[in-house]
C-alpha cells in the first residue's frame, strides 16, 4: 500500500510540473494525489466496485485540496486539477477503443458506460464536496455575524 | 471623456485573458473581472465569460460618462497554474489596497510573462507522471523503460506541434497516434511486456481530465454554457487520442497480421 502511495505521489508530482504549479505546492498537490489514489485502491479492494472507488477518491481529493486551499491562501483548483488526474479511466477509455476496434460493440457497451461513469463519479464528488463546503463557511460566517 | 474608466476596463479585462487564457473556471474569471472592477469604485459591472470569449459592459453615466462594453476573443488555451494563483492574489490585492491603473497594468504584464518550468523539467514531468502511473496499474520494469521513452516522445511531439500553428485535435491524435507506434515498437523490440499498460499510463498526459474537473465546477456555479463547452472539449480530445491509437494500431495489425 505504501508502495501504492509513493508510485502515485511521484506521478502526481510529474503532473504539477506540466500543468505549472507554483513550486511551493508542488509538494502539496503530490500529497493530495497521492492520498487520493490510496482511497481509491482500498475501496476497489474492499468493496470491488470502480465506480464508487472513484467517486471516494475523488471525494478524498476534493476534500483536502479545500482544507489545503484554506490553510494556505491558495486556489482550490491548484490541488485539485492534479490531484484528480490519477483518478482519470484513461485504461477504460483505452479498453473502450480496443473493443470498439474489434467490432465488439456489446463489450464496447459495458466499457464505455463504465468508463463513463467512473468520470461522472469524479464529477459527482467534486461538485458535493465543493457544494459543500462552499455551504459549510457561509454557514460559518453567518454564525461569526451574528454573534458580534 | 471617461478614460479613466476605459483603463480600469481594459486591465480588467486582461486580467481576465490571462486567467482563461491558462485554464481558469469561468466564475473565476467572472469573479476577478467584477472585483477588480468594483474596486476602482465603478458601481455597475456585468461580466459573460464562455471558454472562447470575455464580454465586459460597465455603467458609468453617474460619473458622466457613457455604458462602455469590450469583448476578448479567446483562441489558445493552455495550463498554467500558476499564472492563475498569481492572477488570484492580484485582484485580492487590488480590492483591498489602492493600486494606480497603471502600477497595476505593469503587474499584470509581469504576470502574463512570467516563465513556464523549463522544457526539460517538463518532459522530466512528462516521463515521470507516466512512467510512474504505469507502475501503479502494475506494470513492470521493462515496461517502465518502455513508458519513460514513450512519454518523452509523445511530449516532445506535442510541444512541435504546437509550434506549428495547429490545433487541439490534431496535437492529441499525433500523440494517440506516437504512442500507439512506439508501444508496438517498444514490444517487439522486447523492452516492455504489456501492451495496453504501456499504451494506457502513456495517453495519461493527453487525457483532458483538466477539462472535465473545469467543467464540473463550471456546471456548479450555473455556467451551464461554458460546462457543455468544456465537456465537448474533454469529449473531442478523448476521440482524438482514440482515433489515433486506434489507426496505428489497425494499420500495424492490416500490414503485419497482428500485434
Amino acid at each position: 500500500m505504501y508502495l501504492q502511495f509513493i508510485f502515485s505521489f511521484l506521478a502526481t508530482l510529474g503532473f504539477s510540473i506540466l500543468f505549472n504549479i507554483p513550486q511551493k505546492s508542488i509538494i502539496k498537490a503530490s500529497f493530495v494525489g497521492g492520498c487520493g489514489w490510496i482511497a481509491f485502491v482500498y475501496w476497489r479492494e474492499s468493496f470491488g466496485s470502480l465506480i464508487a472507488a472513484s467517486f471516494v477518491g475523488a471525494s478524498v481529493v476534493a476534500i483536502i485540496s479545500e482544507i489545503f486551499a484554506r490553510k494556505f491562501k491558495e486556489t482550490v483548483t491548484v490541488f485539485v486539477i492534479p490531484g484528480i488526474i490519477p483518478l482519470v479511466p484513461g485504461a477504460g477509455m483505452y479498453y473502450a477503443m480496443l473493443a470498439a476496434m474489434e467490432k465488439d460493440f456489446s463489450k464496447f457497451a459495458i466499457v464505455g458506460s463504465e468508463t463513463l461513469f467512473m468520470a461522472g463519479g469524479i464529477a459527482a464528488a467534486i461538485l458535493l464536496v465543493s457544494s459543500i463546503a462552499k455551504m459549510f463557511f457561509e454557514f460559518k460566517k453567518s454564525r461569526k455575524n451574528r454573534d458580534q | 471623456m471617461n478614460s479613466r474608466e476605459k483603463d480600469v476596463l481594459v486591465m480588467a479585462l486582461y486580467a481576465g485573458e490571462i486567467m482563461l487564457k491558462n485554464g481558469a473556471e469561468t466564475y473565476r474569471v467572472e469573479d476577478t473581472v467584477m472585483r477588480i472592477c468594483k474596486a476602482y469604485k465603478i458601481s455597475y459591472v456585468e461580466s459573460f465569460v464562455t471558454p472562447t470569449g470575455i464580454f465586459v459592459s460597465v455603467d458609468c453615466r453617474e460619473n458622466g460618462g457613457d455604458v462602455l462594453t469590450f469583448i476578448k476573443r479567446i483562441v489558445e488555451r493552455t495550463i498554467d497554474l500558476n499564472k492563475i494563483s498569481k492572477v488570484n492574489d492580484f485582484s485580492r490585492k487590488v480590492s483591498s489596497s489602492f493600486l494606480s491603473i497603471e502600477e497595476a497594468l505593469e503587474i499584470l504584464k509581469k504576470i502574463d510573462h512570467l516563465p513556464k518550468y523549463p522544457k526539460f523539467l517538463k518532459i522530466f514531468g512528462a516521463a515521470t507522471a507516466s512512467s510512474f502511473f504505469g507502475v501503479m496499474l502494475g506494470a513492470t520494469y521493462s515496461d517502465f523503460i518502455s513508458v519513460l521513452i514513450t512519454s518523452i516522445c509523445i511530449y516532445i511531439s506535442i510541444s512541435f506541434t504546437e509550434k506549428l500553428n495547429s490545433n487541439f485535435f490534431i496535437q492529441n491524435l499525433f500523440g494517440g497516434a506516437i504512442a500507439a507506434f512506439i508501444a508496438i515498437l517498444s514490444i517487439h523490440i522486447g523492452v516492455g511486456i504489456h501492451l495496453d499498460k504501456i499504451i494506457i499510463s502513456s495517453i495519461m498526459i493527453l487525457v483532458p481530465g483538466v477539462a472535465i474537473t473545469n467543467a464540473v465546477r463550471d456546471y456548479i456555479s450555473g455556467d451551464l454554457l461554458s460546462g457543455a463547452a468544456r465537456t465537448a472539449e474533454a469529449f473531442i480530445v478523448a476521440i482524438a487520442i482514440a482515433v489515433g491509437a486506434g489507426a496505428v494500431m489497425n494499420t500495424w495489425i492490416y500490414i503485419f497480421g497482428g500485434i
